[in-house]
């Protein structure tokens, strides 16, 4: 069916963004050919990039081939979504949490929802990898990581 | 006799004992990396990349070089053993290399791959010092048009050469200039695409793009299937080929080399096509074609010597042009910037040191690699039974902190998860990220060299028509582009793409 198509769907979600470079560019000023604006190029690439993403919605109504949902049939991709979850949180708890806590903690949520590791072996990894790490990045290369709850301890 | 006084400066700078233990830690890493499924020299190298930054430039760029030709290497020992391919590089050795371990001629597959690796990795490197000066002495008459065109065919050729729709893998290389603009423009000073966000007053940086289009995406991919490991339980005998295999071997093995050499040089070229175009080849004029995919050794000395070579010429258009010919190579071109170096026509005469201390690594890290890998492959080995549920979080956590270090910034932590799930959905939908990243990294140059041209000729847009080498890449560019739609061509470009696999 048309309408669940994935190539469709990719395409058009090109043609979106491709439409918003041709304004980006447009909005930035072209300038002229003697002295071309900062949209020049941006403008251009965004009028290839609409006739491209155009190419591929057509062969989508052409040939619809695979639906979206068919990308994911037999897939685990819940681990995926739990994965991206976790991810997202780290990075915006970073700097709050600090590196190495929040290493141990992403560490051990991975293995032990995501993908179960026996927790005898799960606790010393999740827990010495990121020490060591913050040790050899503070001590050796002398980068800073951020200390955040621990810093009464790491500082 | 230029060349040897030269290539004795550059011995004198690779034996320091820094840049020995540079380059030593370099194949080591990379050997590693190319050995384990999930991360590759990319990942790798973007991950080191800060870390180069406590040493000299010559040891820094000594060690990431050794990363790359490093994988090469070790990406062929889990073809053979596991059936999963290191890194892409080695995916066709997989085909025999695993037949011929499932038949118990493990060491040998694993022999003749180091063999042919090494003796493709010097013979590429004599050729890279010979080839270099010459066009580094052309290249001093590139101007803005030429490389334009030049960026503009390395760009079309890489979209060429990827598999699948030719729109899709333009539509990456766009967005990837796109991405590549997004920033304070250089040459007016206003801010593009920041949407008010310091943190993109810079630009996006190239090491989170990179970890999360390929170590992150990957690590995305592998956790929705079921990796299943085959490990060759077999013990790994002698690892020397007999002398009916090298009569085997001795062709492929030469034509590789020269194969993988060029293809390499080629802008959008790269070991990963050099690898199956030479299974392709040995597979057609094989007079036995059916064994191929059953444990044939030329199927596996082909593909290594192809990539190894490739992975030396690679380096030509980095060093002589400054345009680095693919991911890898853009990667290292970052790592020059770092440490300072301009990497192009002038690099040899500013920097003789950087430029024949990396060649001469390079000699003195195919014979590392060489002792190397044939007596740790039982350590190899080990590292491979490292259960992935234990080794996917630790390379998450490298890959973070990696990212993190380049920036100092928790927003690039960020951008790479973005990233991540971006590369994810690619491979879903069958768009490519090799495009998008090269363009990523050639965009600000493009653009500043189109403007630059057109700047110079008042406007006029003949100026990219007029000098010859500018005509002859965008005619080679244009060529690619029709091949790539006329239907007849683009059934054969599809039929090499498939024969392979």
């Amino acid at each position: 069916m048309l309408v669940r198509s994935a190539e469709l769907w990719g395409g058009l979600f090109w043609l979106a963004l491709s439409a918003f470079a041709v304004w980006a560019g447009r909005d930035l000023g072209l300038g002229s050919l003697h002295d071309p604006g900062s949209g020049f190029v941006l403008f251009w690439l965004g009028a290839i990039m609409t006739a491209l993403s155009a190419s591929v919605v057509l062969g989508a109504l052409r040939a619809p081939g695979e639906s979206l949902s068919s990308l994911w049939t037999g897939k685990r991709w819940m681990r995926v979504l739990a994965l991206t979850g976790m991810l997202v949180a780290y990075g915006f708890l970073f700097e709050i949490v600090g590196f190495v806590a929040g290493s141990v903690l992403l560490l051990l949520a991975v293995m032990v929802f995501i993908d179960r590791v026996d927790l005898r072996a799960a606790v010393p990894v999740a827990v010495l990898v990121p020490s060591a790490i913050y040790y050899a990045i503070t001590h050796w290369l002398k980068i800073q990581l951020p200390v955040g709850v621990l810093a009464p301890w790491l500082s | 006799m230029d060349i040897l006084t030269n290539l004795a400066l550059g011995f004198g700078v690779a034996l320091k004992l820094s840049n020995l233990l540079a380059c030593f830690l370099g194949v080591f890493i990379g050997t590693l990396v190319g050995v384990l499924p999930g991360i590759g020299p990319v990942s790798a190298m973007a991950l080191l990349l800060p870390v180069t930054l406590s040493g000299s430039p010559e040891a820094g760029i000594i060690m990431m070089a050794g990363i790359y030709y490093g994988s090469m290497y070790g990406g062929s020992t889990t073809s053979i053993l596991v059936n999963i391919p290191g890194e892409a590089a080695s995916v066709v050795t997989c085909l025999d290399g695993h037949e011929m371990a499932k038949r118990g001629r493990a060491g040998p597959a694993l022999g003749m791959a180091a063999l042919a690796s090494f003796a493709a990795g010097t013979v590429s490197i004599v050729l890279l010092m010979l080839v270099a000066p010459t066009l580094a002495r052309v290249a001093v008459a590139f101007g803005p048009p030429e490389y334009f065109s030049l960026m503009v065919l390395g760009l079309t050729v890489l979209a060429f050469m990827t598999q699948g729709s030719i729109a899709k893998a333009l539509l990456m290389a766009c967005i990837g200039i796109v991405l590549g603009l997004i920033g304070i423009d250089q040459i007016t000073g206003i801010p593009r695409l920041t949407f008010d966000r310091m943190e993109l007053v810079d630009g996006i940086g190239l090491v989170p793009v990179v970890m999360g289009l390929f170590g992150v995406a990957e690590i995305l991919a592998n956790l929705e299937t079921v990796l299943k490991r085959d490990i060759v339980k077999a013990r790994v005998g002698n690892l020397l080929p007999s002398r009916e295999d090298w009569r085997r071997s001795a062709a492929p093995l030469g034509r590789g080399t020269i194969l993988g050499f060029f293809l390499g040089i080629l802008p959008g070229g790269g070991a990963v096509i050099a690898s199956f175009a030479s299974y392709a080849i040995e597979k057609r004029i094989s007079r036995t074609p059916e064994r191929f995919g059953k444990g044939a050794i030329e199927g596996v000395a082909g593909p290594e010597a192809a990539n190894n070579a490739a992975a030396g010429g690679a380096f030509i258009p980095l060093l002589t042009l400054g345009i680095p010919p693919n991911v890898v190579m853009a990667l290292l071109l970052g790592a020059f910037i770092v440490h300072g170096l301009q990497p192009g026509p002038l690099l040899m005469v500013q920097s003789p040191n950087v430029f024949w201390g990396i060649v001469a690594s390079m000699y003195i890290g195919n014979i590392m690699l060489l002792v190397l890998n044939m007596p740790l492959i039982g350590l190899w080995v080990q590292v491979l039974r490292i259960p992935y549920s234990v080794l996917f979080p630790l390379i998450l956590l490298f890959c973070i902190v990696g990212v993190y270090c380049s920036g100092n910034s928790s927003f690039d932590v960020l951008v790479m998860v973005v990233f991540g799930v971006f590369g994810y959905l690619f491979r879903k939908f069958g768009y490519e990220a090799a495009p998008l990243v090269l363009a990523f990294v050639l965009g600000p140059m493009l653009e500043n060299n189109f403007r630059k041209s057109l700047l110079l000729s008042q406007g006029d847009l003949g100026v990219f028509f007029e000098r010859p080498i500018s005509v002859v890449c965008l005619a080679l560019a244009a060529l690619a582009l029709l091949a790539a739609v006329l239907p007849g061509a683009s059934r054969q470009r599809e039929v090499i793409a498939k024969d392979t696999v």
